[in-house]
């Protein structure tokens, strides 16, 4: 009895937590294997953000030991890493100019250890809908992304929405694993090769900076696709991709940081219920001399008070 | 004075619209619920806008707005009326005029009447999920409750400004509301993926010409000349594969096709240097010129994908390997002679099981057990 009372007081806590404080001590003492409260919705606790996963907490612990150990056998490869840089620094030869109507690819598809650089995230990876993916080669020897999304809402009393299904390109880094981005300044417009299945997928670009207002930055732009078995090649301006921040719009736009880019990925959150299947042949960068629009949306001033608020 | 508030308040009948609180006998107390959406006879647009009505009547001070309104949205797919403007303007329409607009700075910086206003931006945000764009109509509604400075006002503008840019543009046009007509629809779907090929034409038949056949139903194929050519060209000794069923989508709609698939033909290797002058042909179409215009016989098209050439698309009524075969001999029949004497592979994967999926299980499982199935 007095076990089920203490229950339902932590449920209750768990639920509406507005005393981190005292739920931390609570799950302290009481050593329940609870996951971590996440704040869900667009209310915001804090004036910060304290956690670049937003309080998903998705990293294996290991002891220092272990730590020790693992380091010391990554040392060799990141040694290699280190010289590669070395060399070409020396040789001083980067890319200058992207020649018109040749796509550069940067992902092509055609190999086990492109998947490898990806990575997938559903709902259910953290209990928070049912919706299931996964990147595999398909029989025509690319990449393909495909699950099923399922938008019923799991019954916790937390979860308003649910259902979604995303790809993304892990961090590139340089040798000691240190985070770099992509330098896409060249180039002034995405290219796809895909055959999808007649639904629309979100394309997201993520810019993350230093500060914490700039972790959740993500461009967007929707992936239409035809469907069926032919292949179709999307060309999309960046000058097009839209800002958001944790899928919503912002009021004040800016254009892309071409040499901030880290992380590249598809999604599929359409609200429609049903398998989806999206095949990628390459994900490459084109130079289009033709397009000279820099930025898609109005950029004008607004009221106060009205935009960014 | 104050026996006049007094009696006022004491007028005013304590109704709750969805929950009569304490009811029953005197001696066992229990809530009983009253749900006004629940006891209506027809779920539909009439009905729903009544229930509003009932709501707006019943009391004049229309307490338990904001519950009211919350639950009218949840009731609303359940009703059909959620891609109605005109229900959500029924909605906005219960929350009080003039009563919420803040009269201070602070009233307006710190979210006058935060429920209520939270509850207008919630209604908008499901006008936003179901894809109904607001109007002029809706903002003035909206101004004249919470003001200029309201932040359901924000959102409204917000959604003025992006819905537009993003409602048209898909470059495959489908009308506003999908047929409800299986073939209209199929004939949508296969118009829709063949659309690479301009030259493509769409058919629809009936597998009652082939005397043969076991299931009557409707089949929608396409094909195109060119693609009439390159089964033409199909060795004999190696078969066609029809493959499927996969999936369209169309809105939410799906749509399953199947394929009639030949072998991969080699590409067209051209290695004559173009910067070679040594032997140039004459040029065509200049006046005074007599030379042939001819076109390369075996020209890449569209349908030569890499891992097969593509010489028809359908959709049936049915999907059932017996429709299939049917589509085979009809294709036979309309200009494919060459289908009697090639041998056609049926890899057709079993028709997905109707299995239903535990609330609490993860779909993963689902996905296996059709792999396994297939």
């Amino acid at each position: 009895m007095a076990l089920c009372k203490i229950n339902t007081f932590i449920n209750l806590i768990r639920n509406n937590s507005p005393y981190p404080v005292l739920s931390r001590t609570i799950f302290k003492t009481n050593n329940f294997n609870y996951s971590k409260p996440i704040l869900i919705g667009s209310q915001r606790w804090l004036f910060h953000e304290s956690h670049r996963k937003g309080g998903y907490d998705t990293e294996h612990k290991v002891s220092n030991l272990e730590h020790l150990k693992k380091g010391f056998q990554e040392l060799k490869q990141e040694l290699k890493l280190f010289k590669q840089e070395v060399i070409d620094l020396i040789e001083t030869d980067p890319l200058l100019i992207a020649r018109p109507g040749e796509t550069d690819l940067i992902w092509c598809f055609n190999d086990l250890s492109t998947l490898d650089k990806f990575v997938t995230t559903a709902d259910s990876d953290h209990n928070e809908g049912f919706s299931s993916c996964s990147l595999e080669m398909s029989s025509a020897g690319r990449a393909r992304f495909h699950g099923y999304l399922d938008v019923r809402v799991p019954k916790d009393g937390r979860i308003k929405k649910a259902g979604y299904c995303a790809m993304r390109s892990k961090r590139i880094r340089k040798s000691f694993k240190r985070p770099a981005t992509f330098d896409w300044h060249l180039y002034n417009t995405l290219v796809l090769k895909i055959r999808g299945d007649g639904r629309s997928y979100l394309l997201n670009i993520s810019c993350e900076g230093f500060y914490d207002v700039t972790w959740n930055d993500i461009y967007h732009y929707v992936l239409y696709t035809r469907g069926g078995p032919y292949w179709q090649i999307a060309k999309i301006p960046f000058s097009k991709f839209v800002l958001g921040s944790k899928g919503r719009l912002q009021d004040k736009q800016t254009r892309m940081r071409f040499d901030r880019v880290t992380h590249f990925g598809i999604s599929c959150g359409d609200k429609i219920n049903g398998r989806f299947d999206l095949e990628i042949e390459y994900v490459g960068l084109e130079f289009d001399p033709t397009h000279d629009e820099e930025f898609a949306y109005e950029m004008y001033k607004t009221d106060k008070y009205i935009v960014g608020v | 004075m104050a026996n006049k508030i007094l009696g006022n308040i004491l007028r005013t009948r304590p109704s709750f619209m969805l929950f009569k609180r304490w009811e029953g006998s005197k001696s066992e107390k229990r809530v009983t619920v009253h749900d006004p959406f629940y006891s209506q006879p027809q779920k539909n647009k009439q009905s729903y806008l009544e229930v509003i009505k009932m709501f707006e009547g019943q009391d004049t001070r229309r307490r338990g707005h904001v519950e009211f309104i919350y639950a009218a949205l949840a009731r609303m797919r359940e009703f059909g009326v959620q891609k109605d403007l005109e229900v959500y303007k029924a909605l906005v329409d219960v929350l009080p005029k003039g009563k919420l607009i803040p009269r201070n700075i602070f009233q307006a910086e710190f979210m006058h009447y935060p429920k209520q206003q939270q509850c207008a931006i919630d209604l908008l945000e499901q006008m936003e999920d179901n894809k109904v764009m607001p109007d002029s109509e809706l903002e003035q509604m909206l101004l004249n409750i919470f003001g200029s400075r309201g932040i359901p006002l924000r959102k409204f503008w917000r959604m003025l400004y992006w819905m537009p840019k993003f409602r048209n543009l898909s470059p495959w046009y489908l009308p506003e509301e999908l047929p409800n007509d299986t073939i209209a629809l199929a004939r949508l779907a296969i118009e829709r993926i063949t659309s690479v090929d301009p030259d493509i034409k769409v058919e629809i038949w009936e597998t009652e010409e082939i005397e043969a056949s076991l299931d009557k139903t409707w089949i929608v194929s396409a094909q195109s000349e060119s693609q009439k050519i390159l089964l033409a060209e199909q060795p004999l000794d190696d078969p066609l594969i029809v493959k499927g069923p996969f999936n369209v989508y169309l809105r939410e709609q799906v749509v399953s096709y199947f394929l009639l698939i030949g072998k991969t033909r080699p590409e067209i290797k051209d290695d004559s240097d173009p910067d070679d002058v040594s032997n140039i042909k004459k040029p065509l179409g200049i006046p005074g010129v007599v030379g042939s215009s001819q076109v390369p016989v075996v020209r890449q098209t569209v349908h030569e994908q890499d891992d097969g050439t593509i010489v028809s698309v359908c959709a049936t009524g049915t999907s059932s390997r017996d429709s299939l075969l049917s589509w085979i001999r009809l294709l036979e029949k309309h200009g494919n002679p060459l289908l009697s004497s090639i041998p056609v592979i049926f890899t057709l994967t079993a028709p997905p099981s109707e299995m239903s999926i535990p609330e609490t299980q993860p779909v993963k499982d689902r996905s296996k057990v059709e792999e396994i199935a297939s």
